[in-house]
């Protein structure tokens, strides 16, 4: 079952679900939307190898807007700390954002009970957008599990700001055939980190 | 209702949900989480669905396999997964999502009563290696209300990645039929 708005809103009262600050305005008839913080995350290698800690760019988002150029990707993240220990929260756009055509998560919405901390958004845009710190992007619901609770305790609790993949870690890696790439960006790669305020896309790009 | 890791577990052991093989160290706190199968397909051609689509299958290098971003990959999951009394639901793994993977594109409801290795809709953002055996994703059950009507239909199947059959069901639709 999902929780309504004020039901939410009163579990955030007893302290059932997290969400700070609070703002009540931000309470939907189902769920409450969650603003974009200040800074995103972009990778620095051009190909990703999961087994490799991956070098990131800092990149703020400044009051006149950040551009996401279209088939672009980054890392933002709520302002508010968010999540619950006996709901399961999941994030979606807000049916505004998605109308501008972007995603902010590629497919990963669920979040554990038990995990508190800013929500990492996985900003996919398909056409050029322009992105202002402190918009409404997305929102989060609530809904009640069933059976006993085990919580949380990963390795993104407690995430202040956008987190990158810590995938690196996982210690499955050493079972598997197969070799990683020496850590750290390539130097070609990183003569590729960002100049401006823009996050570039797929142009260019052997397709 | 959504179920906790620890219901998952129950339900596995008393056969109401299939995760095999099933490792309780996969088990979140409230999804189970899967690994990448050993087979993966390009979609090359999809343009028309009332055509089959063309696809290449991918060899494998050094055991892994290098996925272009803008480009489109069918996978699937290593384990069988389903059950006959909760709903699946199958998404990416945060860690994944974070390196701008997609996993499927927006069909994450599945049948209750397929019990297969699903098909993944890969879409890479971001030129990025995977690899078979990979944790790649989680799938998530949740209890119903109603009379249960377990899914019979084709992709509940199979085991493999399978193609879009959108041009078997356009080849039966009054409207499109005679368009080919």
């Amino acid at each position: 079952m999902i929780l309504s708005g004020p039901e939410i809103k009163r579990q955030i009262e007893t302290a059932a679900i997290t969400v700070t600050p609070f703002d009540p305005d931000l309470i939907n008839p189902n769920s409450i939307d969650l603003t974009l913080d200040d800074k995103v995350l972009r990778y620095l290698n051009s190909i990703i190898d999961p087994r490799v800690e991956q070098q990131v760019a800092e990149i703020e988002v400044p009051p006149e807007g950040l551009l996401l150029e279209p088939l672009s990707f980054c890392l933002g993240s709520s302002r508010e700390i968010v999540g619950s220990n006996e709901f399961v929260p999941m994030v979606h756009a807000k049916s505004s954002t998605a109308r501008a055509g972007l995603f902010v998560h590629v497919t990963a919405d669920l979040i554990d009970i038990g995990s508190i901390g800013c929500i990492t958004f996985q900003l996919f845009s398909t056409l050029p957008l322009l992105v202002y710190p402190g918009m409404r992007i997305a929102q989060l619901s609530f809904w009640k599990p069933q059976g006993e609770i085990n919580l949380y305790s990963g390795k993104y609790q407690g995430s202040t700001g956008p987190r990158k993949s810590m995938i690196f870690l996982d210690r499955y890696w050493e079972t598997l055939p197969g070799a990683g790439e020496p850590a750290g960006p390539s130097a070609a790669a990183m003569s590729d980190a960002p100049t401006g305020q823009r996050i570039s896309s797929w142009k260019g790009a052997d397709h | 209702m959504i179920l906790t890791g620890e219901a998952i577990t129950e339900a596995v052991e008393c056969g109401d949900i299939v995760i095999d093989p099933f490792d309780p160290a996969r088990v979140n706190p409230n999804s189970c989480n899967y690994r990448l199968g050993s087979e993966v397909v390009r979609v090359e051609v999809a343009r028309d669905p009332k055509l089959a689509a063309v696809q290449q299958r991918l060899e494998p290098v050094d055991g892994r396999f290098l996925l272009r971003k803008g480009r489109f990959y069918l996978g699937h999951t290593l384990e069988r997964i389903g059950s006959t009394r909760y709903v699946t639901s199958l998404i990416g793994r945060s860690s994944i999502g974070r390196l701008g993977l997609f996993v499927q594109l927006s069909a994450d409801l599945g049948h209750c009563g397929a019990v297969h290795r699903w098909t993944l809709e890969l879409l890479p953002t971001i030129d990025i290696y995977v690899y078979p055996g990979q944790v790649i994703g989680q799938v998530s059950f949740w209890s119903t209300t109603g009379d249960v009507a377990a899914y019979q239909g084709w992709y509940g199947r199979h085991d493999l990645p399978m193609a879009s059959k959108l041009h078997t069901d356009l080849a039966d639709h009054p409207d499109i039929r005679g368009l080919r």
